[in-house]
């Protein structure tokens, strides 16, 4: 029990709540009218897109194991940065991947940017732990886990007094690659949307070619692209609250929460950025 | 083949641009005290324990560096759009996103030390005066470098972001990359020497830092000194691998295949998969399993 007498912190399952369900269906509801209402049918099929890129950011994040303060005294296992930090830096890695492989289609884009993202979290997380074996002289051991659920390693006996664990264990590893996969995929879905629908209404509104609008389309959608990133990033940081381990974390059963909300909060912000050439032309 | 031959030259040099911004980045926070193990800096006079170190850390690294290297960016590129010669332009935008940074540094510097007044912690004007111009030293260094490094992705890669766009991704990645490598080693290693090599740090000892150096009282310039042999070529090792494999594999292996620099992503990921496998089976045999020092030291 806090001292604000919220509900008591659990580190299992908290399903949304049934309100908190109908309000968000009601929400993204809401958004892809209005989304049909500005762009008919490209713009439904946009935010759903967007939609989708959002609900991966924020399940990716839930995989990468961050430590914050504690990991940097070797008090916890993880990745010594914030969960929304390090979850935005490999996303926007990837985004930077995808964006580039934009040109070669749809699937290569996607797949660029999930590679992108896995390559920075795979570098950091060795380099994480070269610094700890070798800078420090610490072992990797998960104070969540006996037993590591990959290679069988066993933890306990590796733990240093007084801490929760220490280093990067291998499950912790696979975890940071496949949340900066899913991190830079989700943010190429959502820049490709978004460049498409901007490729599409700026040489109408600016009476120019597809050429010469590019560089505003490309600047527009990136700007969008990196802001939903920190959006689902952020939120999914408050859903994990503090440390996370990984996959094999008790606290990764709480991504239905935010999974839930990322949608409700994509649908309403890529609402904004969908609409925002129609605003322009309204005003 | 001349054009591959070109972009692996660009890539080489981007990667070594990266790795210097890397190693600048984790200095610079570490003398700043910016990274992580800011809160037991914070925590520290709470303890107890008034000492001289710098504390600036307001927002993490990530944010910070993507709003200076973006700012950077940014003012290179009106300069540049000026017709100002671009290493002129990118020098004179890092310059002037140095000084919002010393801007922080002070400001931050100030209330943070000033909110710990009624533990006694003094503010003591000359780590004001001394540390900040080397924090912004390195700092420079750092935005220089990524700046630099984003220009030549756009005008030699022909990456289609325009140049403030590229200097928040890369800012921010840079940061997320610096603090994941270098904070460990100066929050345990250095904050922590008195503590038992080998172990973590036990929870009961948060804010009971090491404030004393070889020749009296230990300042942020020593934690410089410190990182810059281990946790700060480590991040910029870290970061100059992220931004060299990003683009030789696009580089190189696009011309073959489409899908080419995918497979390439892949492969690469899974040898870094090996290599830290190796390193922690490594450490698990040599290290061996924690044994509670005779003498608990905290």
């Amino acid at each position: 029990m806090s001292a604000l007498g919220g509900p008591k912190q659990t580190g299992g399952v908290q399903s949304p709540t049934a309100i908190g369900i109908v309000l968000s269906i009601v929400l993204i509801v809401v958004a892809l009218g209005l989304a049909y209402f500005l762009v008919q049918m490209a713009g439904v099929l946009a935010l759903v897109g967007i939609i989708i890129g959002g609900v991966l950011v924020a399940f990716g994040v839930h995989f990468v194991p961050v430590g914050g303060a504690p990991a940097a005294m070797g008090q916890s296992p993880g990745i010594a940065t914030g969960v929304a930090m390090l979850a935005a830096g490999a996303g926007l890695a990837g985004l930077f991947g995808g964006a580039w492989a934009a040109p070669l289609g749809l699937a290569v884009a996607l797949a660029g940017g999930a590679v992108g993202g896995g390559l920075l979290m795979a570098i950091t997380c060795t380099m994480v732990n070269v610094i700890y074996i070798f800078g420090m002289g610490i072992p990797a051991a998960s104070g969540k886990v006996a037993k590591d659920p990959i290679t069988g390693d066993t933890f306990p006996e590796y733990k240093s007094q007084g801490t929760e664990g220490h280093g990067l264990p291998f499950i912790s590893w696979v975890g940071g690659v496949i949340g900066g996969a899913l991190g830079g995929l989700g943010g190429t879905l959502i820049y490709l949307e978004l460049l498409d629908i901007y490729q599409a209404q700026l040489p109408v509104l600016l009476n120019a070619t597809v050429e010469q609008i590019a560089p505003v389309a490309i600047s527009l959608a990136g700007i969008f692209a990196v802001a939903m990133f920190l959006i689902n990033a952020v939120l999914a940081a408050y859903n994990i609250t503090g440390t996370i381990e990984g996959p094999h974390d008790p606290k990764f059963k709480r991504f239905p929460r935010a999974v839930v909300a990322a949608a409700v909060a994509s649908a309403v912000a890529g609402l904004f950025a969908i609409g925002l050439l129609q605003l322009v032309g309204v005003f | 083949m001349e054009e591959i031959v070109f972009g692996i030259g660009i890539t080489a040099l981007a990667g070594a641009l990266a790795t210097v911004a890397g190693a600048a980045e984790d200095v610079e926070s570490d003398i700043g005290s910016q990274g992580d193990p800011n809160s037991q800096v914070q925590l520290a006079p709470q303890m107890g324990y008034i000492h001289r170190i710098f504390n600036k850390a307001i927002a993490g690294e990530p944010p910070a560096y993507g709003l200076w290297v973006a700012l950077g960016a940014g003012l290179a590129w009106a300069f540049m759009a000026m017709q100002i010669n671009p290493i002129l332009a990118i020098v004179l935008g890092s310059a002037l996103a140095v000084f919002v940074q010393g801007i922080y540094a002070t400001t931050a510097y100030l209330g943070r030390t000033a909110s710990l007044a009624k533990f006694g912690q003094p503010v003591y004007i000359d780590i004001l005066k001394s540390m900040t111009t080397v924090t912004m030293a390195h700092a420079f260094v750092a935005i220089f470098t990524t700046v630099a490094m984003c220009h030549l992705m756009i005008s030699a890669l022909g990456h289609p972001f325009p140049l403030p766009l590229l200097g928040i991704v890369w800012g921010i990645a840079l940061g997320a990359a610096g603090s994941a490598t270098g904070n460990p080693f100066y929050g345990k290693e250095r904050q922590y020497q008195e503590q038992k090599f080998g172990a973590g740090v036990p929870i009961s000892a948060s804010g009971n830092i090491v404030r004393y150096a070889e020749a009296g009282q230990r300042n942020s310039l020593d934690n410089g000194f410190f990182s810059a042999k281990l946790g700060g070529p480590a991040s910029g090792i870290c970061f100059g691998l992220i931004v060299f494999f990003e683009l030789w594999r696009t580089v190189v292996f696009e011309e073959l295949n489409i899908w080419g620099p995918i497979v390439v992503g892949v492969v690469v990921i899974l040898i870094f998969a090996i290599i830290d496998r190796y390193i922690e089976v490594w450490a698990r045999k040599n290290f061996g399993p924690y044994t509670a020092p005779e003498e608990a030291s905290s």
